[in-house]
């Protein structure tokens, strides 16, 4: 693949331990398909239990593409989005 | 409008406002944070998400429900050189502690013949629209821009509350930033589409009295704030080749850009979350009524009706002007 | 929770805004306003429904004022952190403590026709700290008025527990300072509260000045309703969740042979008392404009 590998953003590396709640909630994007982002950065947050929590990308990359839109409601196991990257 | 297109980085209203803070308190030693629920809650409003972790509680300070004695305290804090930021968790309790507000913090420089300065912010969670009621629903605009003192900002998106917040805390004089809860971008108050945007990792200042463009338009002016900036490209979305001005700071208010627009449209809507009557939207059209009734064909203005905020939603929705109202008046300036 | 789910949205659903549920204060309610007449004052904050109900106000409005209904005791207007009920003599403010000054004023008009209606203002113990509340203690006991205090200690506000923002621990010592009466009920058990509070009640009606009177509650649920709560521990919301007064009551009268068919017939009685949210009235979904503008101000009442 051109040394290019695809990650996915998987919302069970970022589940929160103690949480009872199966609903979740996309809440904002903060980057967008084609965003070059660094791993850590913060890409977006979902909504458990009232609560926001953050999501730091895995690595480094490029977005493409963003699979769970905000106001998106998902369980355990979705892709959030993938990411590209060398 | 003036943010630049090709940002990567999105950002709340919130996430912005915490970002400068924590940048200005890395520099200054001397800047602590003050507000009920601020360090383990990371304020109501996530005014101050994460910076406990950062700072630890003795800069960002929880403090007891006394706001007397707490702006107070901001105030000479601020008359003894530090850089204090005092939050008044909603504008409508401004009322226990007005005094050391308007009496001390905006007065002190001017009664002292600029002897003393008060570098301080003085921030607040503005607005209505989720039925919290008449004791939490206000946005108070215009009472803090009327008394003299103290610069008044209020940001509608995430590039303007970095820019603002930069050049709030830099100010040597007290400012009062009011955000509205409808635009910080909290999972429980979901935001319209608008307040989030593109914010530059860098500093940046946006200079108090600019007001801001955000739409260009050749048939009607429409001189708006805060959560009502969205309304109002909402209601310019309407086919009527609206210009929407976002004032961005109410002291100091930027007089020309509004007049610049009304002689181009000749028509002018003034639009406001606060009361109708001698308030924001009564003092921009005098302003413009003394500097450019010539250029001035039509005028309208659209605000909450002179009663408190009502709780129940088909009565707030009523009251709270909307993008129907905005359109409504717009038509208006045509007849 | 219906309409607010799966993202907690608190604008959404049949009760908006932020709600202040009550769990676990029921003690300080009853066992104060079991004391009090109708003619007496009593003014609350935010946290106000044990209250209101403890006073007698009418449930069946107040559940129409909650769910914003025309039919509700503020016309919809005033909403659950705001209901009135002139009939009972209640009334409530979310601002903190700016309950106490109206009270004190409910005791002067009493002290000044010579009646003996008693006035009560309840605050949180996070609100020991404000000016309204202490200038109201002295205003109180330095006329002498029929007024009695009563500090709901649940040992947050918010998120900042009592120890962090408020000395003394014991927020009855703020008494000493104004030569008043100060006691503090250790347990949140509604026969100790009855107690005290027949003592402070007594007091007041009797002419004989003011009382500052802190219960021990527990805040059994999150401050509001969408509140997540993330600065408390589980174990603090757990302990707070087991130390249930009712609980504590039933026990207490299960000791003087009280069965559970008759507990089980006491607690029936409370949800049958209130018709419920579909059917206290009919939904606001008519243009409310008119009667949105009314009322600002009083209807006038020429004096005769
Ligand atoms: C003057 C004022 N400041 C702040 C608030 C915001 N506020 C509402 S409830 C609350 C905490 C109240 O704590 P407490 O008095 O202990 O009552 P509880 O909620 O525990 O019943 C705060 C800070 C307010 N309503 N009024
Ligand atoms: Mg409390």
């Amino acid at each position: 693949m051109n040394g290019t590998d695809r990650v996915s953003i998987d919302t069970a590396d970022v589940w929160p331990e103690d949480a009872e709640d199966d609903e979740r909630l996309v809440v904002n994007w903060f980057v967008s398909k084609g965003s070059q982002v660094e791993a850590g950065n913060s890409i977006c947050e979902f909504q458990v239990e009232r609560v926001d929590v953050d999501v730091p990308s895995p690595v480094a990359g490029t977005i493409d593409p963003i699979v769970l839109e905000e106001n998106a409601a998902f369980e355990r196991g979705d892709t959030l989005a993938y990411i590209s990257h060398e | 409008m003036a943010v630049p297109a090709d940002l990567d980085r999105t950002m709340t209203m919130s996430g912005a406002m915490v970002e400068v803070i924590a940048t200005e308190m890395r520099a200054d030693e001397e800047m602590f944070y003050m507000g009920e629920d601020v360090a383990d809650c990371d304020g109501i409003f996530d005014s101050t998400e994460g910076l406990r972790e950062e700072f630890g509680r003795d800069r960002i300070m929880d403090v007891p429900i006394s706001e007397t004695a707490y702006i107070g305290a901001a105030v000479s804090a601020a008359q003894e050189g530090m850089r204090p930021i005092a939050e008044l968790m909603f504008v409508d309790f401004f009322g226990v502690s007005m005094d050391q507000i308007y009496n001390q913090m905006a007065k002190n420089t001017y009664m002292s013949g600029a002897s003393v300065s008060v570098p301080m912010v003085l921030t607040a969670a503005v607005g209505g629209t989720y039925n919290d009621a008449a004791q939490h629903s206000q946005a108070l605009y215009g009472t803090f821009a009327h008394l003299p003192g103290m610069k008044v900002v209020v940001p509608s998106t995430a590039y303007d509350a970095k820019g603002l917040m930069h050049n709030a805390i830099r100010d040597d004089d007290p400012v009062v930033y009011l955000f509205h809860k409808r635009l910080m971008g909290i999972g429980w108050l979901p935001a319209p589409d608008g307040p989030k945007t593109g914010v530059p990792e860098e500093s940046y200042t946006i200079p108090f009295g600019s007001a801001d463009v955000k739409r260009e338009g050749a048939d009607v002016t429409v001189v708006t704030l805060g959560l009502h900036v969205h309304r109002a490209l909402e209601a310019a979305e309407d086919g009527v080749d609206v210009e929407v001005i976002d004032l961005r700071s109410l002291v100091p208010f930027d007089e020309e850009t509004v007049l610049e627009s009304v002689r181009k449209t000749g028509k002018l809507v003034v639009v406001d979350e606060d009361y109708r009557s001698f308030g924001v939207t009564g003092e921009v059209i005098s302003r413009i009524v003394e500097n450019g009734l010539g250029d001035l064909d039509s005028v309208e203005r659209v605000a909450v009706p002179d009663v408190p905020i009502p709780y129940s939603r088909p009565m707030e929705n009523e009251i709270v002007p909307d993008s129907d109202d905005i359109i409504d008046s717009i038509h208006n300036t045509n007849s | 929770m219906e309409g607010k789910t799966p993202g907690f949205d608190i604008g959404a659903g049949q009760i908006p805004g932020e709600l202040h549920l009550a769990a676990g204060q029921e003690a300080a309610a009853v066992g104060v306003c079991h004391h009090l007449r109708d003619y007496d004052t009593v003014t609350a904050p935010h946290r106000l429904h044990h209250i209101a109900i403890a006073k007698g106000v009418d449930l069946n409005r107040m559940t129409a004022e909650i769910f914003g209904r025309e039919t509700g005791l503020c016309s919809g207007k005033g909403g659950h952190m705001h209901i009135f009920d002139m009939d009972v003599g209640f009334a409530a403010s979310e601002i903190m403590t700016e309950g106490c000054p109206p009270a004190v004023g409910a005791a002067l008009t009493a002290k000044k026709r010579n009646e003996d209606n008693v006035a009560v203002a309840y605050i949180g113990e996070g609100a020991l700290d404000q000016g309204a509340f202490l200038e109201s203690l002295n205003f109180a006991s330095v006329h002498d008025l029929p007024v009695v205090f009563v500090v709901e200690d649940n040992d947050w506000a918010i998120s900042m527990p009592k120890d962090r923002i408020t000395a003394p621990r014991d927020g009855s010592k703020r008494a000493d300072g104004f030569d008043m009466t100060g006691d503090r009920v250790d347990h949140d058990d509604v026969v100790a509260v009855y107690e005290a509070a027949g003592e402070a009640v007594g007091r007041a009606r009797d002419g004989n000045g003011p009382t500052l009177l802190e219960v021990q509650v527990h805040r059994r649920m999150c401050h509001f309703m969408g509140d997540p709560q993330t600065y408390r521990s589980k174990g603090d919301q757990t302990a707070h969740r087991k130390r249930d007064s009712i609980e504590r009551l039933a026990e207490d009268l299960r000791a003087f042979d009280i069965g559970d068919e008759e507990l089980e017939a006491l607690r029936d009685r409370g949800p049958r008392s209130c018709q419920g949210g579909d059917r206290v009235g009919p939904k606001n979904n008519r243009s409310p404009s008119r009667r949105l503008l009314t009322r600002t101000c009083s209807p006038t009442h020429p004096r005769e």
